[in-house]
């Protein structure tokens, strides 16, 4: 049976923020092990493009988080099964996909531009389709309460999400209450943690949280589906989209998939042959290499703690973690320069 | 908000020729030609901006080139992204050798004489020297304004700290400054109740901790005067966390990099140290950020590759009827087409070095004859010492904190004054390292491997190297000239520099050297100071040789006054003799105290600009005295 999209309680809306937190951090690895594997100084377009989409987001990570903060939840960034094993499935309509650790490549943009594809919410469209059968591993965007069922795109899942602060909210005005509960000090705010475009701002009731994860809605696939947000910034969809069609938006352009500004050249022979989701099998035993992607892999489970504890109540502390993805990005390099000997370069394996 | 830089191009030579419809041309777009050229268009007026370089650094492309340019150079020096321009050319310290007395050496672009060779630089590209500056904002000391009155030292100006404040606060938002008005407690200097900075101040680096916990709450005595000294950040014009509290709670947006696309970089800064000569990701201010919006306006034209090569005057009427601008098509070939634009009001913005010069080539020397004269520059003073401990040198941007409790104080009535800057960088600017360090390990103690990684990190995470701004007084015999026999590829005639350091300077580096070493004493750092006899700085004083650097802080050549007699310019700027013209820059500026010159240049640009909307609105017919 299918089940319901509406959230009925206030544990349900924990699932879905965990779930959300879980499936904003699960876009970081594809995106960050492509933006690693192009040759450095070379594909500058496609570089900035991917490093731009990666901060934010992990501004909508710390979004999500601060939702669940306000509403009196703890985000856990450390649970076990929270990092997916890749290859792992997201909604993209109808069917859906696989997502996965690798070099960046035609596919691979294909697969960022199914990530960040705009939903059917509030076009008719049902927001739950029957999660396809006979699949393994981890699924992104599925119900969390009924592993059977995928919601029909990532927005049409925050979109649930707001209905649900809403109906909740509500509820709990009847009876003199509020949902948002949640100790302020907690909140990750703008000055712990930056990124280009969109504004980190406390959540505190249902306005600041319905507009915090609008903003999250409207940076991955554009206001109403179109090319720009409302503060005139690109979404994500369209930023990748750029990539493909080999030119860039200009202010001004308001038809989707017709781009009028700067050509944009790849040089897809640019880019480290990075073997596809590699696991720490894959490294050649007691290798050298596999000593760096066992130090990354350590280094990545202290940076989800560190995480976890500035999303508890110590936001200063993410003020510490821009050192520590400096350190990321050596280690990162380290690996993707070297090939190895069943074929493929290295890579993080994200295995913590 | 994302800031688009379209540039609107004046490439019809013929059809500008005829053209009188502009209000103002603009010689130059550095921070001086941005900011007027964008609060004249944006009170409808339609401005010409002529830029001597190529517009390379103009779009997010073109700074990238820049910055890779200056990645793959073996030589990093300030200048290393500019690519070398014959037909605008700017000094480089890699074409400087030592001279002796009254040697010449023409082969640099600024033609020098011995025995002392400033090694001063500025950069001819679009933005200007905004391109490599280090955007360290301090303001100039109300006591700075007034040193003859006070000290009987330098010149007064016509202004007070009063006059100029509200328009440094207009820098600071316009370059987007990041501080703490608390950090300027104790200084000779105001904000207005409840101020703000427009950003948070950038913190210490742990170097300046580290030297910070060695020396705060400690003092010296200088003239019967003790002086409490410590550690402080310095403000910038990089971008940081915004304050809430700016503009009575409006807050403040960062303006990160310029491109005609979508880019999201820089806004804020990432700590890398390479500010100087080109910051990596646009956090830095640089004026492109300021032209990005007088172009939006639709009334900003550029001419680029455009070099102003004379001023003609009109005999009758004494103002300017027009400039003369040689406009080439290759920078690496000579073939150009001489052009004359006209406008209502013509502003030079080339600099203290270039506008005189160009004045000079015009045959205008003023009327006081003071253009060109009164040459100015920070003298810095290199003192540098390896740490007991690892101090995390190399790490933040090129400099963060400094001791600045010397800049004020009755002292100034017989020695300079100084601030004093922590380098993050090291002993880069002393001794060339890392680079240099890299080499002696290899060369010379043939380390390799783990060993050497270990040799490097030792020897550069300890290092601490001192940089004294000292401040120089006016002097009419240091000077700008113009020699027919000195020509550039164009034929334009190219800056000759005198200079000599005055003893009131030098007895304030002798002194700077004395306080260096209490520092490092303090500090337990060994003093690895040590002056090359063979420095083409080197200056000699009282039976000790100091080699005394340039620090790019070029002020005082087309001095500011109360009178025609006394001065080039008036308060506003405005050429006594010409009253169409405008100087604007650190020429104008009759001292430099102990504050970097831009925010300063970038405060009176906003000045004049009031004057000129005035003056092209029919208000005012004569150059302003003192009121």
């Amino acid at each position: 049976m299918m089940p319901t999209s509406a959230i009925q309680d206030l544990h349900e809306l924990y699932d879905y923020l965990d779930a959300a937190i879980q499936l904003e951090h699960a876009t970081l690895p594809p995106y960050l092990v492509a933006l690693y594997s192009v040759h450095p100084g070379t594909n500058p377009d496609a570089v900035q493009i991917l490093r731009v989409v990666a901060v934010e987001e992990m501004l909508h990570l710390t979004i999500a988080a601060n939702v669940l903060n306000a509403v009196g939840g703890k985000p856990d960034l450390n649970a076990p099964g929270f990092v997916p094993a890749y290859p792992t499935h997201l909604p993209s309509g109808e069917t859906d996909f696989e997502v996965g650790t690798g070099a960046f490549t035609p596919a691979a943009l294909e697969t960022f531009l199914k990530i960040e594809r705009p939903g059917m919410s509030g076009r008719g469209a049902r927001q739950l389709i029957a999660k396809a059968r006979n699949r393994s591993g981890s699924f992104l965007g599925r119900h969390p309460r009924d592993s059977g069922w995928s919601y029909y795109s990532i927005g049409d899942f925050y979109n649930a999400i707001r209905d649900g602060l809403r109906t909740l909210e509500e509820e709990a005005r009847k009876s003199g209450g509020t949902i948002f509960t949640g100790e302020p000090s907690r909140q990750v705010t703008s000055e712990y943690y930056y990124s280009g475009g969109g504004k980190l701002r406390a959540v505190t009731d249902l306005d600041s949280a319905l507009a915090a994860l609008e903003l999250v809605i409207e940076q991955g696939e554009g206001e109403d589906h179109g090319i720009w947000s409302g503060d005139g910034e690109l979404s994500h969809y369209y930023r990748f989209q750029q990539l493909q069609l080999g030119r860039y938006y200009e202010p001004g352009d308001m038809e989707p998939g017709r781009p009028t500004g700067a050509e944009i050249k790849i040089d897809w022979d640019a880019v480290y042959p990075v073997k596809p989701n590699i696991k720490l099998s894959d490294f050649p035993p007691k290798s050298e290499l596999l000593g760096v992607a066992k130090a990354f892999n350590d280094a990545y489970r202290r940076f989800l703690d560190l995480l976890t504890q500035s999303y508890n109540g110590r936001p200063e502390l993410l003020l510490e973690a821009v050192p520590f993805m400096f350190s990321f990005r050596n280690m990162v390099n380290e690996l993707i320069r070297n090939p190895l000997p069943g074929g493929g370069n290295a890579a993080p394996t994200f295995e913590v | 908000m994302h800031l688009y830089m379209n540039i609107r191009r004046r490439n019809d030579l013929d059809a500008l020729q005829q053209d009188e419809t502009y209000d103002a041309v603009i010689v130059g777009s550095g921070p001086s030609g941005a900011i007027l050229a964008l609060e004249l268009c944006q009170a409808g007026k339609r401005v010409l901006m002529l830029e001597a370089a190529t517009e390379t650094g103009k779009g997010f492309d073109g700074y990238q080139s820049l910055l890779t340019r200056f990645y793959s150079r073996v030589g990093k020096d300030n200048q290393s992204p500019f690519p070398v321009n014959p037909n605008a050319l700017m000094p480089r310290g890699s074409e400087l050798r030592k001279l002796a007395s009254g040697e010449t050496n023409s082969d640099s672009y600024i033609v020098q004489s011995g025995p002392y060779v400033s090694d001063t630089v500025y950069t001819r590209a679009f933005g200007g020297t905004s391109m490599h500056w280090e955007a360290k904002t301090p303001r100039m000391l109300r006591e700075d304004f007034k040193t003859r009155t006070t000290f009987a030292q330098g010149l007064d100006w016509p202004l007070s700290y009063e006059d100029i404040e509200p328009d440094y606060r207009r820098v600071e938002r316009e370059m987007g400054v990041a501080g703490e008005v608390e950090d300027h407690d104790g200084l000779d200097l105001s904000f207005p109740p409840g101020y703000v900075f427009p950003m948070h101040g950038l913190p210490l680096s742990y170097l300046d901790q580290q030297v910070g916990k060695g020396i705060d709450g400690s003092s010296v005595v200088l003239d019967g005067q003790t002086y409490p000294i410590k550690v402080r950040p310095y403000p910038q014009a990089r971008n940081g966390v915004p304050n809430d509290k700016y503009d009575g709670g409006e807050g403040f947006t960062p303006q990160g990099a310029v491109a005609s696309y979508q880019i999201d970089q820089g806004g804020r800064c990432q700590g890398n140290t390479n500010c100087v000569p080109l910051c990596p990701v646009q956090a830095k201010y640089h004026s492109g950020k300021t032209l990005a919006k007088a172009f939006a306006t639709g009334r900003l034209d550029l001419l680029s590759q455009a070099v102003a090569s004379k001023v003609s005057i009109d005999g009758a009427t004494g103002l300017v009827s027009e400039i003369e601008v040689k406009v080439y098509h290759d920078p690496d070939h000579s073939a150009h087409r001489t052009i004359k634009v006209k406008a209502k009001i013509f502003i030079l913005a080339a600099n203290a070095i270039e506008t005189p010069r160009l004045l000079l080539a015009s045959g205008l020397k003023s009327s006081s004859g003071l253009v060109g004269r009164n040459l100015m520059d920070h003298a810095y003073l290199l003192n540098w010492a390896l740490l007991p401990e690892v101090a995390g040198t190399f790490r933040g941007t090129s400099c963060t904190g400094g001791i600045v409790d010397l800049r004020a104080g009755s002292f100034r009535r017989n020695q300079a004054a100084f601030a004093v800057d922590i380098h993050n960088d090291g002993w880069g600017w002393a001794t060339g390292s890392p680079f240099s360090d890299l080499q002696q390990l290899v060369d010379q103690r043939n380390m390799f491997g783990a060993e050497l990684q270990k040799g490097l990190v030792d020897r550069l995470s300890r290092q601490l190297l001192l940089a004294f701004m000292i401040e120089v007084m006016p002097n009419e015999s240091n000077r700008i000239t113009v020699d027919p026999s000195y020509t550039d590829a164009l034929g334009n005639m190219r800056p000759v520099l005198s200079m000599t350091i005055p003893d009131y300077t030098m007895r304030g580096a002798a002194y700077a050297r004395q306080f260096a070493r209490t520092i490092f004493s303090r500090l337990g750092a060994q003093d690895c100071t040590a002056y090359d006899p063979g420095d083409y700085g080197l200056v000699p004083y009282h039976g000790e040789n100091y080699a005394i650097r340039g620090g790019n802080h070029l002020a005082g050549t087309h001095v500011m006054g109360t009178a025609k007699n006394n001065s080039v310019v008036d308060r506003d700027q405005r050429s006594w003799d010409h009253s169409n013209l405008y100087l604007v820059g650190g020429g104008s500026m009759p001292t430099i105290g102990t504050a970097n010159v831009t925010p300063t240049l970038a405060a009176l640009a906003y000045r004049s600009a009031r004057a000129i909307l005035r003056q092209l609105d029919g208000q005012t017919t004569a150059p302003s005295g003192l009121s």
